[in-house]
């Protein structure tokens, strides 16, 4: 078994206890690296529906999981490049990231796993529903990071501001075509990827490369 | 002395400040097999090729004294990091990048100006930036992930891939891009797909409001489904009906049906909002 099957058969066996996904984690590291990550992920999420109010254990664990994955780098003295935001936007660097691991982690567990119509809509509805409480807990306001961003990068207001709008266009049509369609799978994937790609811009506008 | 003679004096000092300025610098660094390479460079280009033993070599052109180049090895993974300093701006602090790497390295790039490029490689690698130019080139058997604000992907002659691009308004453009897994999702940019869909694999085109196009061959076997909720959908290629679908089957914008042999079929999900969908068949040269 190579790293792609081993991948591949992660969405059959998630904890990897299979005795060939065992052999394969045995000799790869990158491999037993991203089950014990998934595996994290998986328990963090859990504990995220659970409580109102996420524990360190739980931000700790993205953290961790995040600075694995090279993501995110302790930060270098002087360095200037995350834009410098002040108390009330601290907490965010950590909360987007967050997000954009929730929303990816469903994402593929909703897309991994062919299901009948039924089962995926009640595996997508969750996602969804997840997902959507993914943003809203983390407090994520459209106003905020535009605001943040004309005071970083006015140059780049412009752009951020039409593709939020394209975005949140994108999520509310998506959720009027679920609405009109309940049972059609592929309804339920598109108001995910609308949420991804909402994720996804506030995870660029905060990245740690804007300027 | 004249105009032009001071014009021609003003252009030579800025040449010659532009010359100085700029400097060259080279890292190298042995690894092992499946070495991990990371590079994060705010302003300007990362080029990645494979290299003819177990070295990871960096080439970089600084273009002012306003950006260092930070290096760390940790075992097997090389971390690149451009560190702007106080007062770089995108001219100042821009860094074009050359890097080879093993052929089976995972590499992640990073930059928000961008381009990035990727060629002959069959490590994982991750792609980001938000105006970034993206281009990947005969990748095999690895995972691509790519996410851009606006900048537009183009991918090529990416075989049994595990892909994922996603771009907010960037052009997406798949040239003979097949795997297990293909997905693709825009809000705004459009999707071209040119290609057979491989065999027995999941691709997934999904755009909000950009127009999917997939030109495909004769002989490609597919299960596909097509459907924009107010835009329109246009099929060139005589289908097999399926008598089940998730959605009702409105003509002109949706379809659903199988080419080709069922037997070895792909999984073809193509899905708009507002945008055109036009499944066409590649006319032979």
């Amino acid at each position: 078994m190579n790293c792609v099957e081993l991948q591949k058969s992660l969405a059959e066996i998630e904890d990897g206890s299979a005795s060939e996904q065992q052999a394969h984690l045995k000799s790869c590291p990158e491999c037993s690296a991203l089950v014990a990550e998934l595996n994290r992920i998986t328990s963090a999420a859990i504990e995220l529906r659970a409580a109102d109010e996420p524990s360190p254990r739980v931000w700790n664990s993205i953290e961790i999981a995040l600075r694995q994955e090279g993501l995110i780098h302790a930060p270098l003295v002087g360095r200037s490049l995350i834009p410098s935001f002040g108390s009330r936007w601290a907490w965010t660097r950590w909360a987007v990231p967050a997000a954009a691991v929730l929303l990816i982690t469903v994402g593929v567990y909703v897309h991994q796993r062919s299901l009948p119509v039924q089962v995926a809509r009640n595996a997508a509805q969750p996602a969804v529903s997840a997902a959507v409480s993914g943003l809203e807990t983390t407090g994520l306001n459209d106003d905020d990071l535009l605001q943040e961003i004309s005071q970083q990068t006015p140059a780049l207001r412009a752009q951020y501001e039409d593709n939020l709008r394209r975005a949140n266009q994108y999520i509310e049509d998506a959720q009027s075509d679920v609405a009109a369609n309940p049972n059609d799978e592929e309804a339920h994937r598109s108001l995910l990827a609308a949420y991804q790609q909402k994720a996804m811009l506030f995870e660029l506008a905060l990245d740690r490369s804007l300027p | 002395m004249s105009g032009r003679t001071i014009k021609l004096a003003a252009i030579g000092a800025l040449m010659a400040g532009t010359l100085v300025a700029q400097t060259h610098k080279e890292l190298h660094f042995n690894v092992g097999a499946r070495a991990v390479v990371s590079v994060n460079n705010p302003y300007g280009s990362i080029s990645v090729k494979p290299s003819a033993g177990n070295t990871v070599s960096v080439s970089a052109v600084l273009s002012s004294d306003k950006v260092e180049i930070d290096s760390n090895q940790t075992g097997n993974r090389v971390d690149i990091q451009s560190h702007l300093l106080p007062g770089a701006n995108e001219q100042s602090g821009h860094v074009d990048y050359e890097i080879l790497v093993p052929a089976d390295a995972s590499v992640s790039l990073h930059s928000t100006t961008g381009p990035l490029r990727a060629e002959r490689l069959h490590g994982d690698m991750t792609l980001e930036g938000s105006a970034a130019i993206v281009d990947v080139r005969d990748i095999t058997d690895a995972h691509v992930h790519v996410k851009t604000l606006n900048g537009p992907v183009t991918l090529t002659n990416v075989i049994e891939g595990h892909v994922e691009v996603d771009s907010l308004s960037g052009a997406i453009t798949l040239n003979r891009v097949t795997g297990p897994l293909v997905q693709v999702i825009s809000t705004s940019g459009g999707i071209n797909y040119t290609g057979d869909f491989g065999d027995g694999g999941e691709y997934r085109l999904t755009s909000h409001s950009g127009d999917i196009e997939a030109t495909v061959p004769e002989y490609t076997s597919a299960d596909v489904s097509a459907r924009s909720v107010k835009g329109e959908v246009h099929d060139d290629i005589p289908l097999q009906p399926k008598q089940h679908t998730s959605f009702i089957v409105k003509e002109g914008s949706a379809f659903v049906g199988t080419m080709g042999r069922a037997a070895v079929s792909s999984t073809v999900v193509l899905r708009s909002f507002s945008g055109k969908i036009h499944l066409r068949k590649r006319t032979a040269k």
